[in-house]
């Protein structure tokens, strides 16, 4: 799926607005996730055929602003001035379009070929907005093409029009900035030596110098081009004298206007009688009172469901596994043949049987989560409580996407501000029982020990990444910014979009995982057949049988730990060459505690690690998995002494 | 004048100048707050938790810790001012 020289369509819009929705509903199941050159960046691009052309679509993260704030904001901008899109695709909420065109104006300013999405239209409509689609067209100079990205509406004119973009080629600049501010930007943009590197055009260059502020390419006009920086100064303190405000609200306050004026102009707002039913339910989850019990019931169920689903669906789903095995183990005999074939089992049913009813309700439910837009209502509530531990209630999303998995919610805390937020969301992530550990948990705990241990071992997990944050934060003192976090509207989650979310996770997993889950069995069968295990466990043996009182045939299943938590529990098993259901005659209810609090906690698994080195830096890796084993030997120790 | 940790819930307030810091300032104005915006306090967090401010003209509403609420100074904008 190469075309490089596809033209290049890029999704851009504010987060929230439905953007990845309708990039789900063009892109479909071909959608790739690819790195970004140079970056640790991720984004999804896909090959669309429209009236055979091919395009290159790219969806980037959501972003306020073309002066980024966080990490995901970078992400989108380094996309936007790095391929110098053929066209734009500036998708905009319809429901909150005063604000959105803010953006839109910035993006006008860039000269590209530009077609706006005019997105949620059916929620506007609720909200009593009704849109002059052909006016804010003719005011904004480009084409405007409504859409609803959860029916798919629209989306072909939305091509048709980039294709014609395409064609036509590069917009002149509008302007729209007010006349002193407009003469100062244009009067930079003549002073311009041959020689300047443009970023997209004169004027859009002009723009981002003067608005970014001082530290915005100074340093090197002030050694290049000194009367070009002069000339910057002068114009930056005319401009901030005149208005008497700092440069840079000049310009937000004046598309801040021009926005107003084009909304006014174009949209009519009727008044609903009375607050919509979404507003109303929003009154209830933000509640001072009931949104905490309303809070708490919504995670609990999340693991009521996957207690309820995962439990019966994993020994329905693991009965013929044990069939089979006996079976091999009947036609194979007890040679490296049986334990190559084994391994190969174990893997694979490994993945279906004890991964996917924990890891597809999690991963289901999570994304419901974050389309109904309840993710975001959980920070508000629990913005108070983050902050006594030394975070803030941005970090509660990243928190609650990693009970699924770590590797994403790692990704996610891209949406911080600031660094030291960043690196102590991704430190403590890794302390949250994904669903991998999930599975360990009720496997082990649950089922030997009853649900109520299971439980116990939750809350003494959370209470432990509380304890951490704490003590983390008095190593990083500096003051959190705080919080400021959008509240999207409450919103009904498109089957579809929730669908392919899941589905792409699960690919990854697929891919990912698997192959290392059946390369992991084998290995381990091979290295058994072999007696290989009898060194490694003899290498671990201080730790595992010394340290943890464990038996030290478990030793080797750590390694395997390593690379995915889950084949912790497959490798017990093997190790033990014992059956689950006949596990206790071989260990004690006390060491599967400790067992399972020592692998739960003892390093991020192989995927965490990477993601942590790649989004953070390899200190910041090395770090957590130091701290994971420091904080498992400890916790394991102190536990095995208590019980 | 007033500040956004002290609105009474639901009044609208005119929002009559935002302080602070260049990154606050511009995340604000980002998410669309500006002075003069018509905005107003929809929930309150419990034990000096967030609030949630809501722009009345453009209906964005924004979650903000009560720091940063206190830098966005307004005056009542209902018939009881």
């Amino acid at each position: 799926m190469n075309a490089p020289d596809a033209p290049v369509v890029l999704f851009i819009g504010q987060p929230n607005c439905g953007k990845s929705t309708l990039f789900n509903a063009v892109a479909g199941y071909k959608a790739q996730t690819s790195n970004f050159p140079g970056t640790s960046v991720q984004h999804t691009h896909s090959l669309v055929t429209i009236d055979g052309r091919v395009l290159n679509v790219i969806d980037l993260p959501g972003t306020y602003s073309l002066h980024p704030s966080d990490r995901a904001e970078k992400v989108a901008l380094t996309h936007l001035f790095n391929e110098l899109p053929d066209v734009l695709i500036n998708v905009v909420d319809a429901s909150i379009l005063g604000r959105s065109l803010e953006f839109t104006l910035e993006l006008l300013e860039t000269g590209r070929p530009m077609v706006v999405a005019l997105n949620m239209m059916d929620l506007a409509e609720k909200k009593g907005v009704e849109v002059d689609v052909p006016a804010l067209a003719r005011r904004l100079g480009v084409p405007v093409i409504p859409t609803i990205a959860a029916h798919g509406r629209g989306l072909r004119e939305l091509f048709e029009a980039a294709v014609r973009g395409l064609d036509t080629g590069c917009l002149e600049p509008r302007p729209g900035l007010t006349g002193e501010v407009e003469e100062s930007v244009m009067g930079l943009a003549d002073a311009f030596p041959d020689e300047l590197p443009l970023v997209f055009n004169k004027r859009f260059t002009a723009v981002q110098m003067i608005e970014s502020g001082p530290s915005f390419c100074d340093e090197f006009l002030k050694d290049c081009l000194p009367d070009l920086k002069q000339k910057l100064d002068e114009t930056r303190d005319a401009l901030s004298a005149k208005r008497r405000m700092p440069v840079y609200e000049v310009f937000a306050a004046d598309r801040h206007h021009l926005a107003q004026k084009i909304f006014e102009e174009t949209c009519r707002v009727r008044r609903a009688p009375r607050r919509r039913a979404a507003e109303r339910l929003d009154d209830i989850l933000l509640h001072p009172l009931l949104g905490y019990p309303i809070l708490a019931a919504v995670l609990l169920g999340l693991f009521f469901i996957i207690f309820k689903v995962g439990s019966p669906l994993e020994s329905w789903l693991l009965r013929p596994l044990g069939v089979l095995k006996s079976q091999l183990g009947q036609r194979l005999g007890g040679g490296v043949l049986y334990h190559i074939a084994d391994g190969v089992v174990q893997g694979i049913g490994g993945g279906i049987a004890i991964v996917l009813p924990y890891f597809l309700p999690l991963l289901l439910l999570t994304a419901l989560l974050e389309d109904v837009g309840y993710l975001a209502r959980a920070g508000f509530l629990l913005d108070t409580f983050m902050h006594r531990l030394g975070l803030h209630g941005k970090s509660v999303s990243p928190f609650i996407l990693g009970f699924g998995c770590n590797v994403p919610a790692i990704t996610a805390t891209r949406i911080l501000e600031s660094r030291r937020d960043r690196v102590l969301t991704s430190l403590l992530v890794p302390f949250i029982p994904c669903s991998a550990r999930t599975t360990i948990i009720l496997a082990l705990v649950a089922f030997f020990l009853g649900p109520a241990w299971a439980l116990g071992f939750y809350v003494f997990n959370l209470l432990l990444i509380a304890g951490l944050s704490r003590l983390l934060s008095l190593f990083w003192k500096d003051e959190s910014p705080g919080l400021i976090l959008e509240i999207p509207s409450l919103k009904v989650p498109g089957a579809k979009n929730v669908a392919l979310k899941v589905w792409f996770q699960l690919r990854a997993f697929v891919k990912f995982a698997w192959p290392l889950l059946i390369a992991g069995s084998v290995i381990l069968g091979l290295v058994q057949s072999f007696h290989g295990d009898a060194v490694l466990n003899g290498l671990l043996s201080p730790l595992v049988a010394g340290v943890l009182g464990l038996p030290k045939e478990l030793g080797v299943t750590l390694i395997f730990g390593f690379l995915r938590k889950e084949l912790s529990l497959l490798m017990m098993l093997q190790a033990l060459n014992v059956d689950y259901r006949n596990l206790l005659t071989v260990i004690s209810r006390d060491q599967i505690i400790v067992f399972t609090i020592f692998v739960s906690l003892f390093v991020p698994c192989l995927s965490t690690f990477v993601v942590l080195w790649k989004e953070s830096g390899k200190k910041v890796a090395f770090l957590s998995a130091g701290l994971s084993l420091a904080v498992a030997v400890v916790i394991s120790l102190l536990v095995r002494l208590i019980i | 004048m007033t500040n956004a940790r002290d609105f009474d819930e639901g009044r609208p307030y005119r929002i009559v100048r935002i302080e602070g810091g260049e990154g606050v300032r511009r995340r604000l104005f980002a998410l669309g707050f500006h002075p003069g915006d018509l905005v107003a306090v929809t929930a309150s967090g419990i034990l000096r938790g967030p609030v949630v401010l809501r722009n009345v003209d453009t209906g964005v509403s924004v979650a903000i810790g009560r720091g940063i609420a206190q830098k966005i100074i307004a005056e009542p904008a209902d018939e009881r001012a």
